[in-house]
Order: structure tokens, then C-alpha cells, then sequence
């Protein structure tokens, strides 16, 4: 399967009428984060911090790209969650019940969040 | 999209440095993970959900930790909050003490009738207390606030304080709406609580960004 195969995979399972068909929840401990259908989805180009950072890399930040997101517009929507101090006009997201993250990040400037589909659960 | 709960409450943490504030918000348990990216930057704050007696409430809850060394919390710090935690350690007689500083402090800066609770944190530090558990029920008989012991770490009465505050929040919100409006006329409390509730967030909300 080629990653554009497994990308439309995923959005079949966890999409439908362009929101999040399933209830978001932390990965860890199965925090609720997101009711259904609160979430649009959007494909959007961005590195994140690795949720696991490695030791031995000191003083650097690890990031991967992430591609799969659910926007959301007003914070208020989310169920659970934690917002980081700001970083280069960002906050990162974070399970408010283990701290796990980031599950996504909140701009600044639009006040827009943003949760990578890859780093939570759907059920 | 149509909002999706009834009651939105912005909450403050105050007290001394190192009472545990922090650990309140923040309950990242080191040997989840190698090393959390999250536990570096540190939390500013949370939204959380609750149920109280069927309205569903959105808590926003605010640490001010790294505030607490400028000895008062800014006025931008107060404004919209509607409940405030005053934290201190049992093991620091200093941050007990203080406690009544804090309550100063929100007197001058802080709304009028913002619901404030007292928690006595670390009690499960009994070998190293300095402050009984009565001196703290003296102290918010004296403020006629509510008091609790908790324990972050072992996430004893965290919640319940949580729900506490929140529940006489609401309850004093419902008692002001049923004083501006006749006990007859039921269906208005209800419309002039929606756009009491749409007014509010944008307000404190569009000056997060100067935080």
C-alpha cells in the first residue's frame, strides 16, 4: 500500500461528512477530547514535537510531519484539553487528564486548533 | 456551530511558589513517557467538562505559577474569572500565611463576587505538616470560604474541589439570573442566559493573546 493509499484509509475510517465520525480520545488514557462531529478535517502540512522525546538528543526538539488534522474554531468545543505556554505564537495540545502530547497545536493569531489525527484514538 | 454547553467558568490557581499549583493542573507522571515534550514547556491551562446536575459546564482552569514572584497576580490575570483556588502547603507555614495576602490581592484586582476556595495541598506529607487541618478551617470560617485538604499527588479532593467551586459558581449565577428576572417569566431566563453566554468568552478571550 502506498502512503496515499494509507492516508485515504484512515480518512474513510475516522471521516465522514468532512468531520470526525468518532469520539477523539487521548491514546494514553482514553481521556475524552473531541465529541463526534466537532472536528473538520483538513490536510495541512505541519511538523509537530514528537510526543516521546529522546534523551540522548539533548537540547533539540524532535518533530515529524504530520498531514491529517481536526480543526477546530473555538476552543470551548473541546471536551478535555490542555494548552501549553506559547512558542513561536503556538500552544501545543495536551490530554488534560495524563498530559500526553501534542495531540495538535492552537494558533495564536486565528485561535484555530488544530488535532493530528494520528496521535489520538478514535472510538 | 451551535454551542454545545450551558455553562462556561474561568478559574485562577493562586497562591505562593511551589505549593503545588502546578501539579494540580499538570498530572504527568514521569515514568509514562522518556520525556515529555509537554513537561518542558509547561501547561498555561485546561479546559475541562463537567456534568453538574445535567448542564454541562466548561471549566477553563488558569495555573499562575511563575506570576507569583511579582508578589501579586496582574489585573489581566483576574478579569472574567469567575472562581479562584487559593492554594497553599500544609508543610510551608510561610504559604499559609499568606493566603491572606492573596485574598487582598483578589480584593484590589479581582471581580467583587468571584467564588474563591481554599485548599490546604500536600496532606499527604503528614511527617512534614506545619499547619493543621483546623488552622485552615479557622481561616476560611474567618473569610467564610470553603476549605479542603488535597493531595495533587495522590489526586486526593482535586476534583471535588473542582466541582465545588464550580457548583457554587453556577449556583450563584442562577440566583442573580432569578433576581433580574420575575419568577414568572421562566422562558427569558433562559434566552437572557444564551446571550449572556455569548458575550462573555470573546471578551477575555480575544486578550489571551497579550498573556
Amino acid at each position: 500500500m502506498s502512503d496515499a493509499d494509507i492516508k485515504d484509509a484512515v480518512e474513510n475510517e475516522y471521516v465522514e461528512d468532512g468531520s470526525n465520525k468518532l469520539l477523539v480520545k487521548c491514546k494514553f488514557c482514553g481521556s475524552k477530547i473531541l465529541e463526534r462531529k466537532s472536528g473538520k478535517f483538513v490536510r495541512k502540512e505541519i511538523d509537530l514535537p514528537l510526543m516521546e522525546q529522546d534523551k540522548r538528543v539533548e537540547a533539540k526538539v524532535q518533530y515529524e510531519k504530520i498531514y491529517q488534522f481536526f480543526f477546530v474554531e473555538n476552543m470551548y468545543t473541546f471536551e478535555n484539553i490542555g494548552f501549553t505556554h506559547t512558542i513561536d505564537n503556538c500552544k501545543y495540545l495536551s490530554c488534560a487528564d495524563c498530559d500526553a502530547g501534542p495531540v495538535g497545536y492552537y494558533d495564536m493569531d486565528t485561535k484555530h486548533s488544530y488535532v493530528a489525527l494520528s496521535r489520538v484514538k478514535h472510538e | 456551530m451551535a454551542k454545545t454547553y450551558d455553562y462556561l467558568f474561568k478559574l485562577l490557581l493562586i497562591g505562593d511558589s511551589g505549593v503545588g499549583k502546578t501539579s494540580i493542573l499538570f498530572r504527568f507522571s514521569e515514568d509514562a513517557f522518556n520525556i515529555s515534550f509537554i513537561s518542558t514547556i509547561g501547561i498555561d491551562f485546561k479546559i475541562r467538562t463537567i456534568d453538574l446536575d445535567g448542564k454541562k459546564v466548561k471549566l477553563q482552569i488558569w495555573d499562575t505559577a511563575g506570576q507569583e514572584r511579582f508578589r501579586t497576580i496582574t489585573t489581566a490575570y483576574y478579569r472574567g474569572s469567575m472562581g479562584i483556588m487559593l492554594v497553599y502547603d500544609v508543610t510551608n507555614e510561610k504559604s499559609f500565611e499568606n493566603i491572606k495576602n492573596w485574598i487582598r490581592n483578589i480584593e484590589e484586582n479581582a471581580s467583587a463576587d468571584v467564588e474563591k476556595m481554599i485548599l490546604g495541598n500536600k496532606c499527604d506529607l503528614d511527617s512534614k505538616r506545619q499547619v493543621s487541618k483546623e488552622r485552615g478551617e479557622q481561616l476560611a470560617v474567618e473569610y467564610q470560604i470553603k476549605f479542603v485538604e488535597t493531595s495533587a499527588k495522590d489526586s486526593l479532593n482535586v476534583e471535588y474541589a473542582f466541582y465545588t467551586l464550580a457548583r457554587d459558581i453556577k449556583a450563584k449565577m442562577e440566583k442573580k439570573q432569578e433576581a433580574s428576572n420575575p419568577p414568572g417569566a421562566r422562558g427569558g431566563t433562559h434566552q437572557l442566559k444564551s446571550n449572556d453566554q455569548q458575550r462573555k468568552p470573546p471578551s477575555w478571550l480575544s486578550r489571551c493573546s497579550i498573556l
